[in-house]
């Protein structure tokens, strides 16, 4: 720690890697941004890191931990450049895989295509064997036959193989028996079993999340081994961790044997930040709010912590239409992504009203004010024609704007509509901020709390422009953004904690559970996850370990999931799934009767060098103040003269009357009439309504 | 607060605001109540819909989600509960209820729940809610009742709450007749919640606004609606065009659905005159469902993007002749109208097909099927479960049919694993029929065959929904039929009307039909040809040449 005292967290996207070094001594970051290298990111990353150093001053054997976040796996699956994958199932039941959910996601679309299965129906075999719902044998299994089909997929060139036997969840004797088989006579196949993977009911969701971890694996072996060996060979002494979709930070054997856990990395340490910022701020209840060129993401932080849904959607057909995707059962991030960004395109629609996105000018070519050939007016075009970003400081100066392109695109706009010119600006802006703010509501809803008790917290290119506005449509009193808003997540795997989520299947009425039993279950899972926490290398002294349990009452259709209480008591179980069921719901049936589904444990420990303060640099010696301009506010119906302030000059403790303008390098913070922003001491500006 | 002001107009960017304001209430309403509902249908299946209407009941939006059939007959229940409760015997606070089949949805379990909704003392909107009940008592759902009576209760119009005060006569008589009356009864609360929400979020849309009431706003929404599917209709040659099919019916008596469709400028008028009788089975479809499918077959065809509302709906007018089975008359039962109800979209393609070819697809595997079983466990307590299976959508001009999806409904199937939890039975496969899926340039979907062993020392009762058993799912432009469902019960086939009792030992195959071809088979691309040969979805080639 003392001769390494630096972390270095590394972020790959799909544009840009973002890199920065943090010193957790003083809290003092140095922030980078590196365009990545899609043919081998590793490159970039190394390239990035090695510039990032030479900003920050500092030497690679400095680096004490290296934390990773990359979008690389779930490309993959998009593009569908993963494995060549087989699957061995249960005798019968090879197709489940291809039938799927039978739901159409779009019901008036005639012509829909559903996502094709990652496996074609030649190379899924099946293997003579069969569990009853308890676990119990009823066909032994036949390890001869199951081998001659692998070996025929083998000498196909298959290269990794997914194993999902029916009721395994409850019984992973066979395919731990035939995966044993198999590694013993295939050494080079990579093998992923549905009950170490995602030992849940509900054969379809358990084969969808094996056969994507198999389709994923081999990837994931030879890329993490690289980046190892690169940031090894580049003289960085540190380990290399890597942040898992539930928002916590794993080793690379754990990494490599489900890589399916990473597939959400970035989004999730991007939801992170905004927790850390958040509870720096001292607030509880916040709604991290990401608007970047072509989407928006949200994500609801209770408590300090994202909120984590135990499945999600991957490699959607459409991308923001629920149900065209992968199905994939593992702990993550819950995040909502909305067709609205900086690029979002505004048109008159088929019904003569205006729409924006989510169709989006993308970097190519960009809004009309990029100058890059961009004829329709987008989200940025407003933003820029209403005084919210600064034409003479776009990117922190280094881009030229063609305001005559901006003009043009909002002449035209506003002449399809047949509204009067100069009308036109501020609909697109305040239509992108209702779609954003409805798509909130919704999944505010969806989690049955009310929009008024969060706080917005604001990162992206876009999203403190924006925010401001979409908090008044919400009936939100508070806003925050906070210091480096293009960094965001870089600076959310930094402070993250190593975390571990298990699940195990337990389908028992509450009147009739052994808690005995429950309490071997949570003993094997917690076992299980501080071995891998310790190889993490956490401070598992400090480790935060929670009993959950997803539960229902009997005949329903889904599940919640509970924390459950210490001691486990019947009476006190049922207590605890009441209160979280009303807390959701409002209301409880009467007289209905509970019962277990899964035990889930989730335990994480701080790592080393992780937490602490942040600070990026300031430019303290600079006039804070840098001038005023015209800025457009809806509630006055007008254009104010509006201070604009250099974020990085203002001291802690400072506080600004709305309207305001703080300008950073990747965004801009407005706030409107009535607002009292206050900067914190970590760099971050909370704006209340006064 | 903005004052109210009357005969308002809208520019194209207020109203594009509103209009995503209503849309997000609907919405939240859904959301809310997929998270508080008991029944597996409308969390796993969003059985239900969410809708605001004006105060004369004609709807300004529904929740995105919201299944084709309820998008249809739900604002039309609050037409009718209007006519029941006129506004002057209305009051805040007050909640409506009905399942009558012929008000509502065409079968019991659907509930339907209304409120009107008040500003400054007047009437200005209603929210509502239908959604499927987890249990409605009477027969476990089959084609099996003779008469509405026989299928549970009926809860005609009325107020389930008055000015805020809860009708307990009416929740202990509810309470008494169903299986399940936690379940039911907590679904009911859970739609109060949802009129509440949307109550809530409406009246203060309006005061922010300034909104007196819907009317400026409901002609902007509904007009511009009517106007685009006018559009659409008059892109369509004028004329009169023709068709009917022959479903399974009652077996030993197939059915026979007739449409005359007629375009004529702007308008669409459909007519079922010459349709078979209404049956003393219920697969009769109540004109409020076939309403609903044939105006999703409207809408599919020609303005597939265009929202729901009352104006979209305007420009197309259906009659059917009293007593047929697409218009039954009281008391004819309808539990399983799907199975006469989800032809009726294939009736409007087999019309619309004849000028926009490229628009329609041929035939799907669908009604949907589905297995119910009854019996008592071995403690003596009675249980009850319906589990759905879907066939092969048809080939389209674009590309093969989907395999197994659930259409023009959208119920998703069954765990294996949690059906085997919840019934003693015994799955031993869950497969791909091949050869199923319809010859063709572009190939029908897959069916798939369920094998099932009974497992249950006590005698299982099981009823099905199955149909296309004798009539498959008709190949087009050229392309060859699907294959016909099959119900077998220890490998013999098996009338899928009638209800059966199991025991220990007994096997259920249940073979769901393909989809039909879309284009002459000869003209499959190779390539495909070989990959479905390859998977073993075509084993037998003799239709491609």
């Amino acid at each position: 720690m003392s001769t390494a005292p630096l972390s270095l967290g590394i972020d790959i996207g799909g544009t840009f890697t973002d890199l920065v070094i943090h010193d957790p001594r003083d809290g003092r970051a140095v922030i980078w941004k590196e365009s990545t290298t899609p043919d081998d990111p590793a490159r970039g990353a190394l390239l990035g890191t090695r510039r990032v150093l030479a900003k920050a001053g500092a030497k690679p054997e400095q680096v004490g931990r290296v934390v990773h976040a990359t979008t690389l796996f779930t490309n993959a699956l998009i593009e569908r450049k993963g494995a060549k994958t087989g699957l061995l199932t249960t005798a019968g039941f090879r197709d489940v895989l291809e039938i799927g959910r039978e739901r159409k996601y779009e019901l008036y679309d005639l012509f829909i295509e559903m996502p094709k299965p990652l496996v074609a129906r030649p190379w899924r075999r099946e293997a003579k064997e069969r569990l009853a719902q308890d676990g119990t044998v009823e066909i032994p299994l036949d390890v001869d036959a199951a081998l001659a089909e692998v070996a025929d997929l083998v000498k196909q060139g298959v290269e990794s193989l997914a194993i999902c036997f029916l009721h395994a969840y409850a019984n992973p004797a066979h395919e731990r028996a035939i995966g044993a088989a198999v590694a013993e006579r295939f050494q080079n196949l990579s093998i992923s079993l549905s009950s170490d993977i995602a030992p849940e009911i509900r054969e379809y969701l358990r084969a969808s999340t094996t056969v994507t971890n198999a389709y994923v694996r081999p990837l994931a072996e030879v890329y993490l081994e690289r980046l190892e060996q690169a940031l090894r060979s580049e003289g960085i002494p540190g380990g290399l961790f890597l942040m898992l979709s539930n928002g916590g930070l794993t080793h690379v054997s754990e990494a490599k044997r489900a890589p399916v856990q990473l597939l959400e990395s970035g989004p999730a340490a991007g939801a992170l930040a905004g927790a850390w910022f958040g509870r720096n701020a001292g607030l509880e209840r916040v709604l991290a709010f990401d608007m970047g060129g072509t989407t928006a993401k949200l994500a609801l932080v209770d408590d300090g912590e994202p909120l984590v849904a135990y499945g999600f959607e991957a490699a959607r057909e459409k991308r923001f239409l629920r149900g065209s995707g992968l199905p994939i059962q593992i702990a993550t991030v819950e995040l909502i992504e909305i067709g609205a960004g900086g690029g979002s395109i505004a048109r008159k629609s088929d019904l003569g009203t205006l729409n924006v996105g989510p169709e989006s000018s993308g970097a190519q070519p960009g809004p009309a004010c990029y100058g890059r050939g961009g004829t329709e007016a987008t989200v940025t075009d407003a933003d820029l024609t209403l005084g919210y970003l600064n034409a003479d400081f776009f990117l922190g100066g280094a881009m030229k704007i063609d305001r005559a392109a901006t003009d043009g695109a909002f002449k035209r706009l506003s002449g399809t509509l047949g509204v009067e010119a100069g009308r036109a600006a501020f609909g697109v802006h305040d239509v992108v901020n209702e779609n954003m703010a409805g798509a909130a509501r919704v999944a505010i809803a969806e989690r049955g709390r009310i929009p008024a008790e969060y706080a917005l917290l604001a990162t992206g290119g876009a999203g403190p422009v924006h925010a401001w506005h979409v908090a008044r449509k919400l009936g939100v009193s508070r806003v925050v953004c906070p210091p480096g808003a293009g960094a965001g997540s870089t600076i959310g795997m930094l402070m993250a904690p190593a975390r571990v989520d298990r699940v195990a299947s337990f389908n028992v009425a509450l009147a009739s559970a052994d808690f005995a039993a429950v309490k071997r279950t949570f003993d094997g899972l917690e076992k299980e996850s501080l071995d891998v926490l310790r190889l993490t290398g956490a401070d598992i002294e400090r480790r935060a370990v929670r009993h959950l349990a997803d539960m229902r009452y009997i005949g329903q259709g889904s599940e919640i999931t509970v924390a459950l209480p210490e001691p486990l008591t019947e009476a006190g179980v049922k207590v605890a799934f009441e209160a979280a069921y009303k807390a959701l719901f409002a209301r409880t049936p009467p007289g209905a009767a509970i019962q277990f589904v899964a035990l889930r444990l989730s335990a994480s420990a701080p790592m080393p060098g992780s937490g602490g303060a942040l600070e990026l640099p300031r430019h303290p010696s600079a006039e804070a103040l840098k001038g005023t301009r015209p800025v457009f506010f809806p509630d006055e119906g007008k254009t104010l003269p509006t201070q604009v302030w250099d974020r990085y000059a203002l001291q802690p403790g400072v506080t600004v009357d709305g309207p305001a303008v703080f300008e950073e390098d990747e965004s801009t913070f407005i706030v409107g009439p009535g607002a009292k922003a206050r900067l914190l001491a970590d760099g971050s500006i909370l704006a209340e309504v006064g | 607060m903005a004052t109210p002001k009357k005969n308002r107009e809208f520019d194209p960017i207020e109203l594009e605001l509103l209009w995503r304001r209503l849309i997000s209430m609907v919405d939240e309403a859904a959301a809310a109540m997929v998270r508080t509902s008991f029944s597996t249908l409308v969390r796993e299946s969003y059985d239900f819909s969410c809708v605001i209407t004006d105060a004369a009941g004609q709807s300004l939006v529904q929740a995105s989600e919201s299944i084709p059939s309820f998008i249809g007959t739900l604002p039309e229940t609050v037409k009718h509960f209007l006519r029941f409760f006129p506004p002057d015997q209305l009051a805040p606070g007050d909640v409506l209820i009905t399942n009558d089949i012929w008000l509502g949805t065409g079968h019991l379990p659907d509930i339907t729940l209304a409120k009107p909704i008040f500003l400054d003392g007047r009437l200005v909107a209603f929210s509502a809610t239908t959604a499927h009940a987890p249990d409605i008592g009477g027969k476990i759902r089959s084609p099996e009742p003779r008469e509405v009576f026989e299928e549970g209760l009926q809860i005609p119009p009325m107020k389930m709450i008055a000015a805020g005060k809860t009708d307990e006569t009416l929740v202990t008589i509810i309470r008494k007749n169903v299986r399940t009356p936690d379940q039911t009864m907590g679904d009911l609360w859970a739609q109060v919640v949802a009129l509440d929400l949307m109550e809530d979020r409406l009246r203060s849309l309006m005061e922010g606004y300034g909104l007196a009431d819907l009317t400026d706003l409901a002609r902007e929404i509904q007009g511009r609606c009517e106007m685009a599917m006018r559009a659409a209709i008059r892109e369509l040659p004028d004329g009169t065009y023709r068709s009917e099919l022959k479903t399974d019916g009652l077996m030993e008596t197939p059915i026979t659905l007739r449409m005359e469709l007629t375009i004529k400028g702007d308008e669409i008028m459909m007519d079922f005159a010459g349709t078979d009788r209404q049956v003393d089975r219920a697969i009769n479809c109540a004109l409020c469902y076939t309403n609903a499918m044939a105006m999703y077959g409207v809408k599919v065809c020609t303005s597939p993007n265009l929202p729901n509302n009352e104006g979209a709906w305007r420009p197309i007018t259906l009659k059917a002749p009293e007593g047929c089975i697409v218009n039954p008359q009281f008391p004819a039962p309808g539990g399983s109208r799907m199975l006469i109800g989800h032809y009726v979209p294939m009736l409007v393609f087999g019309c619309l097909g004849q000028i926009v070819p490229e628009r329609v697809m041929a035939a799907c595997g669908s009604p949907m099927w589905g297995m119910n079983q009854s019996g008592v466990r071995e403690g003596g307590k009675p249980y009850a479960n319906m589990f759905f299976y879907n066939g092969g959508m048809g080939g389209n001009t674009r590309g093969d049919g989907v395999t197994c999806l659930s259409w023009p409904s959208n119920v998703s199937s069954t765990s294996i694993e949690i059906s085997e939890h919840i019934a003693p039975l015994r799955f031993h496969h869950k497969k791909l029929r091949p050869d199923s899926g319809g010859a063709g340039r572009h190939r029908g979907g897959l069916g798939q065959e369920i094998l099932i062993e009974s497992r249950s020392d006590t005698p299982i009762a099981v009823s099905f929904l199955a149909e296309r058993t004798l009539f498959p799912a008709f190949g087009i432009e050229g392309g060859k039929d699907g294959a016909p469902g099959e119900l077998r019960i220890n490998g013999a086939k098996t009338d899928p009307k009638k209800q059966y009792v199991v025991h220990k030992g007994d096997t259920i195959s249940l073979g769901t039909p393909g989809g039909g071809g879309h284009g002459d088979p000869r003209q499959r691309d190779a390539a495909a040809l070989a990959a479905d040969v390859d998977s073993g979805y075509v084993t037998d080639r003799t239709a491609y040449g």
